[in-house]
Order: structure tokens, then C-alpha cells, then sequence
């Protein structure tokens, strides 16, 4: 993986540290980071941005924390061995819900229906593959 | 984490810069008034302020080219007015519009200057020349505001300071320019441990690197946070004129409201981490969001009287 696919939003209303952490869930969870794939290196992603490495430290370290990350040594950062492997469709789709929640709210207020929403939604993800 | 703390809370062989009290006034107006802040070492802090707000005045005081009317400020573990030669070497100030030394060259600029700094990084002031395409031999009056701009922050990174004070340093730079400067400041900050304190009202280059956060309006700090908690523990309550009615009484929490033009009103709610909103607001009818820095920054101080809620 390479630093500059994380996409870094500086002006959202997510801290950036958040932004780094759920990316990378994501990506461990659907197994497109495999366990024991290295990751780049904090300096890597606070240069290829230009954000603070101490952002990119707490992503990291609240991964490890949560046991997706494992520190090795002389490599830096690989994704864990143990829970790395892809999560199950319920753990992925948490990983959504807020998102989906704010999809739903917009939608309501739109007074959008939930075919005209889910319609669209169904060309976004199959155009993807 | 706060860049400004209770006075009794700072230590200061933690800070590169702790000051308290500050009172300037300008011709009778009130330009700085009573602002204490502590900046921890290896911190980035940003300081957003409308024009006028005091942001320069701050700085130049910092630094010890304008007194105070009272209060103090130390820089380096020394009173910034009495800074010794030794320390002054280990801070790096740019101005708004860096115009000293005018009749020389690039190059004998830089080169004079660097025979006063100990730290002085040749090798980094001539790649940065080059990518940032300055020409050497050119006089530094016949360059542009925005070359004259980047030969001032080559000249104060060259230097290597501990300390780096900015007043509005990428306003005049070009995009590509102004990226390699926020980057060579956030690595420097981060690896090597300078501190730094810039001011701007450009927001985004602040949420990129900046590890705080300070607004300076009328003179007054009114909010200073870590970058990343700002944005988890404020959030906006927007009530259509209707459901305001019924939230005459601030909320708990509440630190800002506004009345918006269409007649509703937004309030400004803050939390503790990450514990729940007030249910008063989740039930109120209204919209809760998450904010950006310059959505915060203009709903906080957008209002007749916002220095109100101070701290």
C-alpha cells in the first residue's frame, strides 16, 4: 500500500486521525490488506499529506490498540496476523452505519423513497467492480 | 492537552513559550486584552483571527519587539524582552512582510545571515532556492511579495530554530510552495521537536498541521484546544425558528448562539470526549452536525459580544 491512497479530507468535519484509523479498518476488514502486509510509515503518510506525523501516530496506535496493527521490528507497522483476516458481513456493515444513518436522514429530508435511494445506490457499488 | 492552561498547570521546561496577562492598547483601543497562553514544546499551534483581531500584535510582542502595556512573556525559558544572543538563535521569526536587508541579493542575504546562525543548513537553503525557483543574484527589492515571502521562510528554516514564529506565512505562497512549507513544518515539528506558532486565516493549511488550536478575536482568546478534540467535542444544533422557542435557556453545554437570518438559530454545544450530547439537544427537533474549523471558528465569532463565554 502506498501513502497516497489514504484519502485526507483536512477540511471535514472528521479529525484527520479518524479519517487515517477508519480507512484502514476498512481495508483490513475486507482483506485488500492482507495480515502481515506492511503499511507506510508514519513519516511516509505525514510527508506524502503534509500533515502532522503525530495525527498519523495516534491513528496508528489506536489500531494497535485495537489489535488490527502489529509493530514489528525493523519493518514498522503490518497489518496483524491473528485478526487480520476479513470480518465478517455484520462487522463491515457497522463500520457503515454511521455513514447510512446520515444517507437515511438526507434522504427523509429529500423526501427521497427508499427504492429511488437504494436504486442508485445499487449502479454506484456495481459500477465500482 | 491545552495549549493554554491554568498558569499553576504549566511547566516551564515543557513550554517553548508561556505568557500571561497581556494587556496593548493602541491609541486608547483595546488591541490585546488579558491573553495568556502556553505553547508545549513540539507543538504546532495555530492562531485563527479575523482581521485586526490582535494576531500580529501578539506576535511582535512574543518576540520582543513591542512591549506590553502589562503581563509578560517568556520564549525559551527567557523574558522575550531580554532575550541573550545564544537563545535569539534558536528562534526563527517571519513578519507579515519580511522587507529587511532590501539593497542585497538573494544569495549575500542568505549567506550573511546564516554566518550569525551555529545551525545554519547551507545544503537546505540552496535545494529550496531551486525548487522553489528563486533566482540567487537577484535583488531582494526587484523580487515579487510572494518570492519575498519564500526567501524569508527559506532563511528562517535554514536557520534550524527550536522556535518558529509565523505571522501569516503562506498567504502570498503559490500551491506547490505553500504544500512543501506546511510539510517541512509538520515533519520538523514532528521528528525533530520545534515548536511552532503561526498565525493565518487561511483555515485549511491550520487543519493539516496544526496540533492546536487558538481563535483571537477583539483581542480576546476564545478557544484553545488540540486539533482533534476540537472537532469531536463541538458540534452545531441548527433549530428552525419554530423549535427555538421552546430553548430560551442555554443548554448544557452551550457556549455560542447565534439567530440566523432565515429566523432559526444555531447553537454551539460542547461535551467532554466523546460522552453523549445533552438530551435536551438530541430531542429538540433539531439537527446535530459535526463541524470543520471554519464553521466553528465563524459561529463562535459571528455574534455581537462573543467574547462572552471565554474559556
Amino acid at each position: 500500500m502506498e501513502s497516497d491512497e489514504l484519502l485526507i479530507q483536512p477540511s471535514s468535519a472528521e479529525p484527520i486521525y479518524r479519517q487515517i484509523a477508519q480507512q484502514l479498518r476498512r481495508l483490513i476488514a475486507s482483506g485488500r490488506l492482507s495480515p502481515g502486509e506492511e503499511i507506510p510509515s508514519v513519516r511516509d503518510v505525514a510527508g506524502s499529506h503534509a500533515i502532522n506525523p503525530m495525527t498519523v501516530s495516534r491513528a496508528y496506535g489506536q489500531l494497535e490498540a485495537e489489535g488490527l496493527l502489529e509493530r514489528r521490528r525493523g519493518k514498522g507497522m503490518v497489518v496483524a496476523t491473528q485478526r487480520g483476516r476479513a470480518q465478517s458481513t455484520d462487522r463491515r456493515l457497522q463500520q457503515l452505519q454511521p455513514q447510512l444513518d446520515e444517507l437515511a436522514r438526507q434522504a427523509r429530508e429529500l423526501g427521497l423513497s427508499a427504492e429511488s435511494v437504494l436504486e442508485r445506490l445499487r449502479v454506484l457499488l456495481e459500477a465500482d467492480q | 492537552m491545552n495549549a493554554v492552561s491554568a498558569p499553576e498547570t504549566i511547566d516551564p521546561q515543557e513550554s517553548a513559550v508561556i505568557c500571561r496577562n497581556i494587556h496593548k492598547r493602541f491609541g486608547g483601543r483595546k488591541v490585546l486584552d488579558d491573553v495568556s497562553l502556553s505553547i508545549p514544546k513540539g507543538a504546532v499551534l495555530g492562531l485563527i483571527g479575523s482581521n485586526g483581531a490582535g494576531k500580529t500584535t501578539l506576535m511582535r510582542i512574543l518576540v520582543g519587539l513591542l512591549m506590553p502595556e502589562s503581563g509578560s512573556a517568556m520564549l525559551l525559558g527567557e523574558p522575550a524582552l531580554q532575550m541573550t544572543d545564544a537563545s535569539k538563535t534558536r528562534l526563527g521569526y517571519v513578519p507579515q512582510q519580511p522587507d529587511a536587508l532590501n539593497w542585497m541579493t538573494v544569495e549575500s542575504m542568505l549567506q550573511f545571515v546564516g554566518s550569525f546562525y551555529p545551525r545554519w543548513d547551507s545544503e537546505y537553503m540552496w535545494n529550496c532556492l531551486m525548487r522553489w525557483n528563486i533566482p540567487p543574484s537577484q535583488g531582494l527589492a526587484k523580487l515579487s511579495p510572494g518570492e519575498r515571502q519564500r526567501v524569508a521562510l527559506i532563511r528562517v528554516l535554514a536557520s534550524c530554530p527550536e522556535l518558529l514564529i509565523l505571522d501569516e506565512p503562506a498567504s502570498a505562497l503559490d500551491p506547490v510552495a505553500r504544500r512543501d512549507f506546511l510539510r517541512e513544518i509538520a515533519l520538523r515539528a514532528g521528528e525533530a521537536g520545534m515548536t511552532v506558532l503561526f498565525s493565518t486565516h487561511i483555515v485549511s493549511d491550520l487543519e493539516r498541521v496544526a496540533s492546536h488550536v487558538c481563535f483571537l478575536h477583539e483581542g480576546r482568546l476564545l478557544l484553545d484546544t488540540a486539533m482533534d478534540d476540537l472537532k469531536e467535542t463541538h458540534a452545531r444544533l441548527s433549530l428552525s425558528r419554530e423549535a427555538a422557542v421552546g430553548l430560551s435557556k442555554p443548554l448544557p453545554g452551550e457556549i455560542a448562539r447565534r439567530r440566523r437570518p432565515d429566523g432559526g438559530v444555531s447553537i454551539v454545544l460542547t461535551r467532554r470526549g466523546l460522552a453523549p450530547w445533552p438530551s435536551a439537544a438530541t430531542a429538540s427537533g433539531g439537527t446535530l452536525e459535526a463541524m470543520n474549523l471554519e464553521d466553528l471558528f465563524i459561529e463562535i465569532t459571528d455574534q455581537p459580544g462573543a467574547a462572552w463565554f471565554l474559556k
